[in-house]
């Protein structure tokens, strides 16, 4: 009897939450999970309009969509790949929109279709502490100084990795990574799986790692000091669409505005990612101050599979 | 979990004929409702995800709602020699898995039935908590310890990363897990088998050895075969561990395989659907290696006589056996611990074990963040109690007609309660999603907390039906035969007769499904509900945001949750006198 008595109300506590699960617009989004909070809060403190958030990685939340492709439920979506955006864009998945708040936005940061919420870049992550001098180059890592401990966020588990692995090889050819591994660099998951080892000294430094994350982790008190290679790095700004099933579609622009108003950037800001609107300050450095190597999204996606099977070629053990 | 003593001593010992083996003659006729209730339960929680599963290998657009291009898929994937290479690493791992499981469990569970080990009751507590640590907490904690600079380098000047990177430290992480699965069903069921038939033995001139050997041990064979198929299953799909020491070890594994292709854009279900449908066909392979070995014998050693546990003395080994307890406990259960503690309560990661760096910080955030940290700590939990009775009450009754009746299509219901053995977590989350998320449905569980429900339900059914399983291999036909006689219907002797001797079992295994199910990772992190986070996905979602130290700090609360709740039903049950639970 107790224990049916306790499966009643299990379940009974299950449907309520259920229940309350109802909400006005469904935002799918990547990290950082505060961030969304943060935005979906005010969102609904200015319009009263409730935000339902389901935040994992862009794979993750990639995964859903497929899944849930014949019956979806996603309203606004933020992934970090600004290769979504174009994806979706060629499935004609997305409501064109241009925010009125979207002025300040630099063109290469929106399209008919999308726009920034705000922009990551990669940087090179070191532990001062951990008796190596301070790298300045992506070169440098490949010197004795550093041998064994250096970490690569893995390319197929990240996009933005994808990217400056694409960029650097288009600039210097594949010797670099040759010479990594060869300095006994390793392969080390997705992007906190990569400096969660630097902080606590069994690597020295993360080669490309997601500088938000690390300057985040610097403001805690973590010992990490972030350097933007001036031969260059990459940017991943972070698109934001609107899907065009959503039955909300009113209620989703309004998000998009309220996310580049000055109080969504500003949000934006304190999650340490540079703000998409030119006009909005920042406490890092920000997109003019990096020397961003361009690349060419179409040709580097098309062979992106030969990409990442030269890449793990050379880090195959 | 002494229940069993004081049941097994209840019964009335009216009836013991000798219908000791084959099966009672009606047994099949009065069964239809229990069928029908395994049947369906069955359906709904197993079928209708791997069905789904099924039909997304052969039609690669059924996503978006499409049969178009059957089969289209299944050559590329089957004819790719990673497929090949991953499904052999992958047997090669879960073999190695239980066999060092087996190698830790064995020789406890042997001592802790036989003998009077002081603190009995201690050692099979401390034996749980490995199994309340999820298995990617316990895999962070190890690095945390082991790796250059790790915690275990800061204390004793030495790391032994060589040994974690590599498949030999994988397979050990993973038995320290694993382990007390065998630990429990081998100890309950020699506890079971007892020292009377060794004693019996005994009296006919055979030595100690002897009898340990050719009585007790082959007795307790259905509980070790299936509790060996349980760690083999558990290991082939584990996610946590091969994924984090897996790559840099060079040993990747099919769930690896498949969860890069669901979580890697473009996503590619059918290709990880085939490749889950291979490792569904190497667990069923273990299955039907299991039905052999308990196949054509006869284990039945609780008849009707009341029979009196009499253990032991260690005597000179009392010293050498608790060290060995200590040990493992500490191995299993101290040291993950430990690292997790430690990095709950550091500041900074970088400013490593030192006083200056003792913080309380991430507890309080826990209590402080009350909406989001105590609304996921809830969620798991009721989660979790929901998935054990479900499980529990669906796993009796379909182990109950697979080994106690002659229903047709009995052995489709056994095929149904393995299946899930061999899908791993985040495969359970796309057939749900593909099978609930359907258009035309006029109600769906889907974006509800009941998804996860089910989800649970699904990967966890196998834990008690194996367990159950087990039990019910051990008990006379004729006790059933003895109540039917006497007049009790079919179910009235599942509920009065066989449930109360099949209970320890099914409590220990109700039990362990409340610990998994509070913390289950993958599934949840796909199919949790828009703005609904469990534990496990905010523990994993504050690793991603690299809070490793607000993470730790939740996983310690639920790790001691998980476990004082446990302990706290047994040890009412104990207070409340065994066989009574229901």
């Amino acid at each position: 009897m107790r224990i049916s008595l306790f499966a009643a109300s299990a379940v009974f506590g299950l449907a309520l939450s259920a229940s309350t699960a109802m909400a006005d617009i469904t935002v799918y989004t990547a990290g950082p999970a505060s961030l969304i909070e943060d935005l979906a809060a005010g969102f609904t403190a200015q319009t009263g309009v409730k935000v339902n958030v389901f935040q994992a990685t862009t794979g993750k939340v990639m995964a859903r969509i497929e899944a849930e492709a014949a019956n979806p439920v996603v309203d606004v979506l933020i992934s970090a790949s600004w290769d979504t955006a174009t994806d979706f864009a060629k499935r004609g998945w997305l409501v064109p929109y241009t925010s009125p708040n979207a002025v300040n936005v630099p063109d290469f940061l929106k399209t008919d279709t999308a726009v920034a919420q705000g922009v990551s870049a990669l940087a090179i992550a070191w532990n001062p502490k951990s008796n190596t001098p301070k790298p300045a180059e992506w070169a440098d890592l490949a010197k004795p100084e550093y041998k064994d401990l250096v970490n690569l966020p893995d390319p197929a588990q990240s996009g933005s990795s994808f990217e400056l692995t694409a960029a650097l090889e288009a600039q210097s050819g594949w010797k670099l990574f040759e010479d990594l591994k060869a300095n006994g660099a390793m392969v080390a998951g997705a992007n906190a799986e990569a400096l969660n080892p630097v902080l606590q000294g069994a690597k020295a430094v993360v080669f490309g790692a997601v500088d938000y994350i690390s300057l985040a982790a610097a403001k805690k008190g973590e010992s990490v000091e972030v350097v933007f290679p001036a031969s260059g790095t990459v940017i991943a700004p972070r698109p934001a669409m609107i899907l065009n099933w959503s039955k909300q579609q009113d209620d989703a622009k309004a998000f998009i505005d309220y996310m580049l108003s000055d109080e969504g950037q500003a949000k934006v800001a304190a999650v340490q990612l540079m703000p998409a609107r030119t006009d909005v300050k920042a406490d890092r450095p920000l997109i003019g101050d990096l020397n961003v190597l361009k690349i060419d999204t179409d040709a580097v996606y098309s062979k992106r599979e030969d990409t990442l099977a030269k890449f793990n070629s050379i880090f195959a053990n | 979990m002494q229940a069993m003593e004081a049941t097994a001593g209840g019964v009335p010992a009216t009836v013991n004929t000798a219908v000791a083996s084959g099966r009672s003659p009606d047994a099949g006729s009065g069964s239809s409702p229990a069928l029908w209730i395994a049947a369906a339960g069955l359906a709904l929680v197993v079928a209708v995800p791997f069905v789904f599963i099924v039909l997304q290998a052969i039609f690669p657009e059924l996503g978006r709602g499409s049969l178009a291009a059957p089969f289209s898929r299944l050559p590329e994937t089957l004819s790719d020699p990673v497929l090949l290479r991953m499904a052999l690493n992958t047997v090669g791992l879960g073999i190695t898995v239980a066999f060092v499981s087996a190698l830790i469990a064995v020789p406890l569970a042997v001592f802790r039935a036989l003998f009077r080990v002081p603190g009995a009751v201690v050692w099979d507590a401390l034996m749980l908590v490995p199994f309340m640590i999820p298995p990617y907490i316990a895999t962070l904690g190890w690095i945390m310890t082991l790796q250059p600079s790790g915690y275990l380098q800061q204390l004793a000047g030495f790391n032994l990363a060589p040994f974690l990177f590599s498949l030999a430290g994988m397979a050990f992480v993973m038995a320290l897990n694993c382990f007390p699965v065998i630990y429990f069903a081998v100890s309950r069921t020699l506890e079971a088998v007892g020292g009377r038939y060794s004693d019996v033995g005994r009296v006919f001139g055979a030595s100690p050895w002897r009898a340990f050997w050719r009585i007790t041990l082959p007795l307790s064979i259905p509980g070790l075969a299936a509790s060996l198929l349980l760690v083999f299953a558990m290991a082939i799909e584990e996610y946590g561990t091969p994924a984090a020491l897996g790559r840099r070890a060079g040993f990747q594994v099919l769930v690896t395989e498949i969860e890069l292709r669901v979580s890697d854009w473009p996503i590619d279900l059918p290709g990880a659907s085939i490749m889950a449908l291979t490792l569904v066909v190497l667990s069923f392979g273990a299955f039907l290696v299991q039905r052999r070995v308990l196949s054509g014998r006869n284990f039945q050693t609780t008849g009707g006589k009341p029979q009196a546990i009499v253990k032991r003395p260690l005597g000179a080994l009392t010293v050498p056996v608790l060290a060995l307890f200590a040990l493992v406990a500490f191995l299993a259960a101290g040291a993950p611990l430990l690292a997790i503690l430690a990095t709950a309560m550091s500041r900074t990661i970088s400013g490593g074990l030192a006083l200056d760096n003792l913080t309380f910080a991430n507890f309080l955030r826990i209590y402080e963040d009350g909406a989001g940290a105590l609304k996921a700590l809830s969620l798991s939990l009721s989660l979790g109690v929901a998935t054990a009775i479900v499980t529990g009450l669906l796993g009796a009754v379909a182990s109950y007609v697979v080994v106690k009746t002659k229903s047709r299509g009995r052995f489709a219901l056994d095929v149904l309660t393995i299946i899930p053995n061999a899908l791993p977590g985040i495969v359970v989350a796309v057939g749900l999603i593909l099978a609930w998320n359907q258009p035309w449905l006029p109600v769906t569980p889907y974006n509800t907390s009941l998804i996860l429900l089910l989800a649970y339900c699904c990967i966890l059914l196998p834990q008690p039906v194996r367990y159950t399983t087990a039990a019910l291999h051990q008990i006379g036909d004729n006790l059933e035969a003895a109540a039917r006689v006497c007049g009790a219907s079919s179910m009235v002797a599942f509920r009065r007769i066989l449930l109360p001797l099949i209970m320890p079992s099914l409590v220990a295994s109700m039990l362990l499904v409340f610990a998994v199910a509070a913390r289950e990772l993958v599934a949840s992190l796909l199919v949790a509900p828009v703005g609904m986070h469990t534990v496990a996905s905010f523990i994993w979602r504050q690793f991603e945001q690299g809070s490793v130290g607000l993470g730790m700090a939740m996983a310690f609360v639920t790790i001691v949750l998980t476990t004082m709740i446990p302990l706290g039903i047994l040890s009412l049950m104990r207070r409340g006198g065994g066989g009574h639970v229901l």
